[in-house]
């Protein structure tokens, strides 16, 4: 996995790019969005549009992100999510959990509310 | 050859031959104390035997019997004694360091030089009174002038006449006080001693020491006291044999133990001389006696049979030289501290210990006792908390930690060889490192990197006894140092597959009490036929199914769950599981508060990316009812017998992911024929080559149009399909399937048969 991250509208956007698939995926992700929660950037979209595959462990990836930002008074949403990751996130019903967005700009818009 | 001049010749070679080992020793490093002081020892007492031979060259009158100011330069020898003495306070342990007044230390000439002067100028005592009386006969204004101090100077003189006349038994006796607190000070020295390389050099010199000097003690107490039976000549030999006697045993110390650490160039040249005067000798007597033997075997053409014998000794001079010199080299150069034998040692010694302790045991023993290093320190990289950590000689437990950034630190990262402490000082300014290393009293870096990192360096105090650095020592270190590099990644690659073996035993054992918690074989219940497969992924992994018999109630319960994630954190958290699923049933929750209280159990003693999909469910013998809960697991089909499709998706979210979640449980009715199939992501995640999934689609397909089958073969079918699908073996996940089929709508069973089910 590669990631990227960028500040559009004060919302912090990361944008993983190949497979999630935990090894040094989990602390990369995770050192990322520890680093933004220093600059008291709490509000964090990932855009999963380049993401081709997930398994187990990358969702505990995304659970972790989540549960990490929500601890530190922060939100976590998901954008464009493929098909696979929905249906790995109805199956394991984190759907109820997860606020997924059609696109990025949608999921920034949804802060503002 | 007479008598007088054999001694004249003897005493020339062996003094000048210590005077030769004496400006040999200082030159060789004359900026060490040590050295001068050996200097300074082999000098004056050589200068004895050399004053005795030229003053007989000179025809002066024999010793004792006083005479001249040259002759009486013999004394100057003397001055051997507090040399000797300040000797003692050098080697083998460096005592001046504690003198608060190291300058006192000349004090100790003051009497010997009393003596010089006494026998220099005032040997001829008669005259000078005669000279004062004289003018103190004389008239007129000198006369007059000289007449108070007269009585004074002949008080005087006539003082010194009597310590002149006494002088060996006065200056005997002081030099025997001397010579008694030297070896007072190297026996203590050597027992001091525990560097094993100093050992036998303390060993040798004290050697030297006592004989030498024991042979002079014998020869001085002999003359003075029965000095009727021990004749001058008598005496002479004595002392000349004490000379001699040390000079060997001095050699020797400096040439088997390497003594003041000299260079090997130094040695050989030693060996060379010494051997080559042998043999020169040698020649020279039998060049003079050659007519001796071949006269009476050749009678008159013995000269020309000897002038023979002298050609084919000079031809034969070279080789035999050569061979001397091999053979006295072979048997006293092999020492342990030549440089190339250091390093065959080293290697040989190191190549088979992988243990870190022993290994730093091993250099450390080296540095002491090849290069007469005082203190090693190590400074190394821990893989366990990644830093570099300093851990001092006399306990590597006991370690501190250096900081990354640290200045010194990144000065010694640039450096590829052996440096002076002295010259990283520009690193020193603010490094805590430097501080410590300073306080250590650290002289020499030896740093160790590999191809890319620095593993770490060796901090090396003095040499022992002021011993220098010398370049071939610098050269030496270098070259130990790629070989410690390769010991210590040696170690820690051994260190690390010993600890990969551990694992790798935890794993298999881990792996065996998790097949010891499946169920060895599936429940047999008169309303439906169960089957079930779990088959591993090469590593322990997080699947699992059971199926638990409900106290006093007509219910099985069947379970199956995955843990995110493989191996030992996947295997423990499913132990975890099935440990509470077992406590809550039997607690008679109902299936949505079980799981909710399984959740926030796992929830809160687990991070929360450690989660585990998991279905419950329970099948009710008498009436065929079937009562779920899915926790976020793949849903199970169930395929009726007239081929309709439901999935059983009521439930919840994944286990153990967020604290407080709620659950909910559904029933279904079923009748004969209908077939339940629970399966892990394992079967529908198989992978072929193209990529693409076995999928879940795949899964219904198959279970329908197989319904009819057996729940074993309909199992093995779908294995057999998703093999050829993806044959990769071991698979790529763990796969657990679970196939129930209803034969009746239900009956009662009787306690043999719930007997069974577990």
């Amino acid at each position: 996995m590669k990631l990227s991250d960028r500040i559009q509208d004060d919302v912090v956007i990361l944008e993983p790019k190949g497979k999630i698939m935990g090894g040094p995926d989990a602390s990369l992700l995770h050192d990322k969005l520890y680093e933004y929660i220093e600059k008291n950037q709490k509000r964090v979209v990932i855009d999963l549009a380049q993401v081709d595959w997930m398994n187990s462990t990358g969702l505990g990836i995304l659970i972790s992100g989540y549960t990490t930002l929500r601890n530190n008074q922060g939100e976590l949403k998901l954008a464009n999510v493929t098909d696979k990751i929905q249906s790995l996130l109805t199956i394991t019903k984190l759907v109820t959990v997860f606020e997924t967005h059609d696109s990025v700009e949608d999921a920034i818009k949804s802060f503002e509310r | 050859m007479d008598a007088e001049l054999v001694k004249t010749l003897l005493h020339f070679v062996v003094g000048g031959f210590l005077v030769f080992l004496a400006i040999t020793v200082v030159r060789d490093n004359f900026g060490s104390r040590l050295n001068r002081a050996t200097g300074g020892v082999l000098f004056f007492a050589g200068l004895g035997p050399l004053a005795v031979a030229i003053d007989s060259i000179m025809q002066q009158p024999a010793p004792g019997t006083g005479g001249s100011a040259m002759y009486n330069l013999y004394h100057m020898w003397e001055l051997f004694f507090p040399t000797l003495v300040v000797f003692s306070w050098y080697f083998p342990v460096d005592r001046l360091r504690e003198f608060r007044h190291p300058r006192f230390r000349y004090f100790v000439f003051i009497p010997q030089v009393i003596h010089l002067i006494l026998v220099l100028f005032f040997f001829d005592i008669d005259r000078l009174l005669v000279t004062v009386s004289a003018s103190e006969a004389q008239g007129g204004f000198s006369g007059a002038l000289m007449r108070p101090f007269a009585y004074v100077l002949q008080i005087m003189l006539l003082l010194i006449g009597y310590i002149i006349s006494n002088q060996a038994a006065i200056f005997g006796s002081i030099n025997l006080l001397y010579v008694a607190v030297a070896v007072y000070f190297l026996e203590s020295g050597r027992r001091l001693q525990t560097n094993p390389r100093l050992v036998p050099q303390t060993e040798a010199m004290v050697w030297a020491v006592r004989l030498g000097i024991g042979l002079y003690v014998a020869g001085l107490l002999g003359s003075l006291l029965a000095a009727s039976t021990v004749t001058e000549e008598v005496r002479e030999a004595i002392f000349l044999a004490a000379a001699l006697v040390g000079t060997v045993f001095v050699v020797y110390a400096i040439v088997r133990h390497q003594f003041l650490d000299v260079r090997l160039v130094f040695r050989q040249s030693l060996i060379y001389t010494v051997t080559s005067a042998a043999l020169v000798g040698l020649y020279i007597v039998i060049g003079v006696r050659v007519t001796e033997f071949t006269r009476p075997l050749f009678g008159e053409r013995a000269e020309i049979v000897g002038y023979i014998l002298i050609i084919l000794m000079l031809l034969l001079f070279q080789p035999i030289s050569n061979w001397i010199d091999g053979a006295i080299r072979s048997m006293f150069m092999r020492t342990r501290s030549d440089h190339r034998n250091i390093i065959e040692r080293f290697s040989r010694d190191i190549i088979s210990v992988f243990d870190p302790t022993e290994l730093r045991r091993k250099i450390e023993d080296t540095m002491k006792t090849a290069m007469l290093v005082e203190k090693v320190f190590f400074v190394l990289y821990d893989d366990e908390i990644g830093e570099y950590a300093i851990l001092p000689s006399d306990d590597y437990a006991r370690r501190t930690i250096v900081r990354r950034d640290d200045m010194m630190l990144r000065g010694i990262n640039l450096l590829d060889r052996p440096t002076s402490y002295a010259s990283l000082a520009d690193y020193g300014e603010g490094s805590s490192l430097a501080d410590t290393l300073t306080e250590l009293r650290v002289k020499l870096i030896l740093p160790m990197k590999d191809t890319e990192h620095l593993l770490g360096f060796l901090a090396l105090t003095a040499k022992v006894a002021g011993y220098r650095y010398s370049p071939e020592d610098y050269n030496l270190l270098g070259v130990l140092s790629n070989q410690m590099v390769s010991a210590l990644t040696n170690a820690r690659l051994y260190v690390d597959s010993l600890e990969r073996i551990r694992l790798q035993e935890e794993v298999t054992m881990a792996r065996q009490i998790q097949l010891d918690l499946l169920p060895s074989q599936p429940p047999s219940l008169p309303c439906s036929v169960i089957c079930a497969v779990s088959e591993p992924s090469r590593t322990v992994g997080g699947d699992f199914y059971d199926f638990i018999q409900i106290d006093g109630r007509s219910r099985v319960g069947i379970v199956i769950a995955d843990a995110s994630g493989k191996g030992m954190p996947a295997a423990l958290l499913i132990a975890q599981i099935q440990a509470i699923i077992h406590s809550e049933v039997n607690n008679g929750n109902s299936i949505a508060a079980m799981l909710r209280n399984m959740n926030k159990q796992i929830a809160l003693s687990t991070s929360s990316e450690k989660y585990v999909t998991l279905f419950y469910g329970e099948l009710d013998r008498e009436t065929g009812e079937f009562e779920y809960a899915n926790a976020g697991h793949n849903y199970p089909i169930l395929v009726r017998s007239n081929g309709d499709i439901e999935l059983l998706e009521i439930g919840g979210p994944v286990i153990g992911a967020f604290p407080f979640m709620e659950y909910q449980s559904t029933r279904v009715g079923l009748s004969p024929g209908d077939v339940m199939f629970f399966f892990t992501d394992g079967l529908s995640e198989a992978m072929n080559e193209m990529g693409q999934e076995y999928g879940e689609q795949r899964i219904r397909d198959f279970v329908r149009s197989n319904r009819h089958l057996e729940p074993d073969d309909l199992m093995k079918g779908i294995l057999d399909d998703v093999r050829a699908f993806d044959p990769s073996t071991p698979p790529q996940d763990d796969t657990t399937i679970i196939t129930l089929k209803m034969t009746t709508r239900g009956a009662v069973l009787d306690e043999r048969q719930v007997q069974d089910i577990r």
